[in-house]
């Protein structure tokens, strides 16, 4: 379970990391129900970086899976087709840069990084979660919700 | 000090979470916010209800925001004081700032050396009580930790 201690021993990771590599943004650690633990925000990052943080940690604590993919919802073909545009709690996001904290075939938790570009994010986030956890609790479960199958019958 | 940062932000974080565990004896949610009403840092320690997070931000929004404590503000609202202090005027502030004003006790704004606003720190989850035992206290200690 994430508690305060730990989220806290995250942040001082991140943020150690972001000052070294001169990113500024903000780190929102969240619990397995999406609720905030510990949020910090680097000296100089922008104003709204601190809510989206939080809602990206948000969409991968409850969804179970990195907040990009949550985008695949916008596919007819999925079952769930739709869920990306539900707004629940006013803080779905798709924009990448969340992800989840696996431990022991769970969801502890869920870490929410935001600076200037969502791309840069997800390898922070991944660097981020490997330093601290070692790297085979950060490897989530490969498991695709349906066989993808494009083209014309 | 002209700008509250992070280190100083954790530095308050750290004293009032060490009242609220040891003095005040409830786990609560802890927030500061620089002068623009942002948040820095947020904490909310193990045991403590889910939503004291947001009320710990919006106390210190408020606190910023009215450069003022929000336990000032909060006597503005109480019915007991209607028609003798402003309080048949401050009713209308209820849900004003597009819902993020909240004048609980337990915001308070912080200073710098020439009584600039320079942010401001809220904290939620401790009952309403005397004594030590409110979050006002605990938001103090984070201030005083400041200061020392």
């Amino acid at each position: 379970m994430m508690n305060l201690e730990m989220a806290k021993k995250i942040l001082q990771t991140g943020v150690k990391k972001a000052k070294e590599m001169g990113k500024l943004c903000s780190i929102a650690i969240v619990d397995d129900h999406g609720w905030l633990v510990a949020l910090h925000r680097i000296d100089g990052a922008p104003i709204p970086t601190a809510e989206i943080a939080r809602d990206k940690a948000w969409t991968a604590a409850t969804f179970r899976r990195p907040s990009v993919e949550v985008s695949q919802f916008g596919d007819p073909k999925v079952p769930g087709y739709g869920f990306n545009v539900q707004n629940w709690n006013e803080r779905l996001t798709t924009i990448p840069g969340g992800l989840p904290i696996w431990k022991d075939g769970h969801v502890i938790g869920a870490i929410g990084v935001c600076s200037q570009t969502p791309r840069e994010d997800v390898p922070f986030c991944q660097n981020v979660l490997k330093d601290f956890f070692g790297e085979e609790r950060v490897l989530k479960p490969k498991k695709r919700i349906v066989q993808k199958k494009y083209g014309r019958k | 000090m002209k700008e509250l940062t992070l280190e100083l932000a954790l530095k308050m974080l750290e004293a009032a979470e060490r009242w609220a565990r040891d003095i005040a004896g409830f786990p609560c949610s802890i927030a500061v916010v620089d002068k623009s009403g942002t948040v820095i840092a947020v904490h909310r320690m193990d045991g403590a209800a889910m939503a004291t997070t947001d009320i710990a931000i919006e106390k210190a929004w408020t606190a910023v925001a009215f450069k003022m404590p929000t336990l000032m503000g909060s006597r503005w609202l109480d019915p007991r004081n209607m028609g003798k202090l402003m309080g048949d005027h401050a009713v209308g502030m209820i849900g004003r700032g597009k819902g993020r004003l909240c004048f609980i006790p337990g915001g308070i704004p912080v200073t710098d050396e020439e009584n600039e606003v320079i942010g401001a720190i809220g904290c939620s989850g401790v009952p309403a009580g005397v004594g030590d035992i409110s979050d006002t206290t605990v938001s103090q200690a984070g201030v005083t930790a400041l200061y020392e």
